[in-house]
């Protein structure tokens, strides 16, 4: 349904590849030397609280984010109010809790932390295995969304080769950018994203109550009739439904985004760039702003798709709503053909592009670092790799995590693979939340134990996704003819992550009743790391 | 644990690590903790002079207040966030009445407090900084001080 005549098409691509080219030049200009894992990972811990923050919030606000959550604002009103809050409080409890011990105890990656009070390969093999299932999902949703999308905003026909040329372009450039940008040319990028991204929603917000002149009972009142629903879209239920097992899946559903958004390995990664600990501190209050602002335009932007597309057209493009963001900027710009629609949605269409592709990056270098850095440097050689070396295996690794993610991305670009969104989201509430709590902050954890948290909740997430209501059973689900949902909801944390919880506390317990020289050491070990834990003292 | 190729501050020339400066967030609260460390200067006669044990003492001493101080932030800002969000989930879906009351035109209870939630947000997050930066973070800096004092003495090459 994209009206657009050839002018406003080739506006966007000159802006498509404007923005490819100042991205790839500043990111190659930014990357670190050859031998240098310090500036790598962590680009030096350089970066100004502010300029971290933004990058921190950068990598948080995913593709994924901002079109799935405008959309289901658009379609379901008040409960993707609520999606929106707590996608911001989860960085706010990221800071609260997690964000200062997590500064002094890692160093460039999940398993540094996980690792420090023990030692041995297994922990490392689990962080690592962990970070990839967290990661790659996210990875192949976003990047199989990036070929639908990029043929929706250029208004190519929606035949498979120009979605798979998409993806291939999109994945290509993630790689490059995640192989020679390292840590500070992805914070870079993340920065440049994140000041479009908000200047943009912040015009299309402004567009859109000065549409209703200001009066904000007039947005929600076309809102609730355009989406169709009438009052029941300020009601809770139209995103899950209204019975007692869909109230629980929805409570469900906004915990496990709390606790696992901000866990998610690509994230945590940007703390430990942070100089120090009031340094993370300031970095996270710029994200946590960043992020809530960012937040508040979204609720915006959504009501606005509602009342001025209508439901109707908008499920008619993409059943969960995916493209109102740029839908409503073409019915913002006024007539189709004149200069400010062409400038709005070519901005809007560009916003989403980069948003894309720096997002992808993120988890493209998480991955590839977990790999060089807990698999090869520590499990495969024991902590003796030179720094050199461990440079080149994580470029290659990007590369390799990239073609991994454009390979599946493709095979499964004609499903509905939304729920991989949901299966990343809850590998990080169930496995990497409960991990990182009990490592940082309970002194009888064990090795038993962590492995147990890592792999049982991982396991528990997968295995309850695989026979959930979003895999089969439903109009929506990924296989909507099959039948095997035996575990009756569209998210699995109310139950994997008590699960990751238990299962890392019985672990513990098991260790200290068999082996109690082992949960000695740990205790031990722990006692010896609190200072630089606390206080960052060496 | 510690690596072959741990990097993080440039060392010293003269082998142990150089005190950072302090942020100038610390500032205000100096004078306070350079009295406290006079007076307890003045109680031992040469306090860097002491034996081992006596330092190992007042470390686990500093660490222990931090670790409360630390916990007690923790604690109160986590259960807060976490909780006033929950209690807002749960009312949403089994009170559904409750927020979908009217409370000025066409805005709800609920979205009212959704909106809400997201501003409390600046205030928590500048409150947080706040309360830190006075009960952490001077605790934080007197265990980092006790640290590279008591390097100095055992004389740990770092």
């Amino acid at each position: 349904m994209n009206t657009f005549d050839s002018g406003t098409q080739a506006t966007v691509l000159v802006l498509f590849t404007a923005l490819v080219t100042v991205t790839l030049l500043m990111c190659v200009m930014a990357g670190p030397e050859r031998d240098d894992l310090t500036n790598f990972y962590t680009g030096y811990r350089s970066l100004t609280p502010l300029k971290n923050g933004l990058a921190i919030a950068g990598d948080y606000i995913s593709a994924a984010t901002v079109l799935s959550t405008t959309g289901i604002i658009a379609l379901a009103g008040y409960d993707g109010y609520v999606l929106a809050v707590s996608t911001a409080l989860s960085l706010v409890l990221l800071m609260f809790l997690l964000a200062e011990p997590l500064r002094n105890a890692g160093r460039f990656t999940m398993g540094d932390v996980l690792a420090r009070n023990m030692p041995g390969r297994s922990v490392r093999v689990a962080a690592c295995v962990v970070t990839l299932s967290a990661t790659l999902p996210f990875l192949v949703v976003q990047l199989s969304g990036a070929g639908s999308l990029l043929t929706f905003i250029l208004n190519i026909p929606h035949v498979a080769g120009a979605r798979t040329a998409s993806i291939v372009i999109v994945g290509s450039l993630m790689i490059i950018y995640a192989a020679l940008g390292g840590m500070r040319g992805t914070a870079l990028i993340q920065m440049i994203k994140i000041v479009l991204l908000l200047g943009t929603s912040l015009v299309v917000a402004v567009l859109v109550l000065n549409r209703f002149d200001w009066n904000l009972g007039d947005v929600l009142r076309a809102a609730q009739h355009g989406s169709g629903a009438g009052p029941a879209y300020l009601q809770q239920g139209l995103q899950l439904g209204t019975s007692a097992v869909d109230r629980l899946d929805f409570v469900g559903l906004q915990i496990t985004v709390v606790l696992g958004v901000a866990c998610l390995p690509h994230i945590t990664m940007r703390l430990y760039s942070a100089q120090d600990v009031p340094a993370v501190r300031r970095s996270m209050s710029w994200a946590v702003g960043t992020v809530t602002t960012f937040c508040l335009l979204v609720i915006i932007m959504g009501t606005g798709a509602a009342a001025l597309v209508g439901s109707r057209y908008i499920t008619a493009t993409d059943p969960h709503g995916r493209t109102s963001v740029l839908m409503l900027s073409q019915v913002l710009g006024g007539a189709p053909t004149s200069a400010g629609s062409t400038i709005l949605y070519s901005a809007v269409a560009g916003m989403v592009f980069i948003t894309l592709l720096s997002s992808v990056a993120g988890m493209t270098l998480a991955a590839a670092s977990s790999l060089a850095h807990d698999l090869f440097a520590h499990a495969a050689r024991r902590g003796q790799a030179e720094p050199r070396t461990e440079m080149t295996v994580a470029a290659w690794t990007s590369v390799v995590v990239g073609i991994v993610a454009i390979g599946l991305a493709t095979l499964v670009q004609n499903w509905d693979v939304g729920v991989l969104t949901t299966l990343a989201i809850c590998m990080g509430a169930s496995a990497v939340a409960p991990a990182l709590t009990y490592s940082l902050f309970w002194r009888g954890f064990t090795r038993t134990g962590l492995l147990a948290t890592l792999y049982g909740g991982a396991a528990c997430a997968l295995l309850l996704m695989v026979f959930s209501k979003a895999v089969s059973g439903t109009p929506s689900a990924v296989f909507p003819h099959a039948d095997f949902d035996l575990f009756p909801m569209q998210s699995t944390g109310l139950v994997s992550i008590p699960f990751g919880y238990l299962a890392g506390w019985l672990g513990s317990r098991l260790d200290h009743r068999r082996r109690a020289a082992v949960g000695l050491q740990s205790r031990r070990l722990y006692e010896e790391s609190e200072a630089r834990l606390l206080a960052a003292a060496e | 644990m510690t690596f072959a190729d741990e990097n993080r501050y440039p060392p010293s020339e003269s082998g142990w690590r150089v005190p950072r400066p302090e942020p100038r967030a610390y500032r205000d609260d100096a004078p306070r903790y350079a009295s406290y460390g006079q007076a307890y200067a003045s109680y031992g006669q040469a306090p860097r002079d002491e034996p081992y044990a006596h330092d190992a003492h007042r470390r686990s001493v500093d660490l222990a207040a931090l670790r409360s101080a630390y916990r007690l932030l923790r604690r109160t800002s986590t259960l807060a966030a976490l909780g006033s969000f929950v209690a807002y989930v749960v009312l949403s879906c089994y009170a559904p009445g409750l927020m979908g009351s009217r409370i000025a035109g066409e805005l709800s209870l609920g979205m009212a407090l959704g909106v809400l939630q997201l501003v409390v947000t600046f205030a928590a997050v500048f409150w947080y900084g706040r309360s830190a930066q006075r009960s952490v973070d001077p605790l934080a800096r007197n265990v980092r001080e006790q640290a590279v004092a008591v390097g100095r003495n055992t004389g740990v090459a770092r």
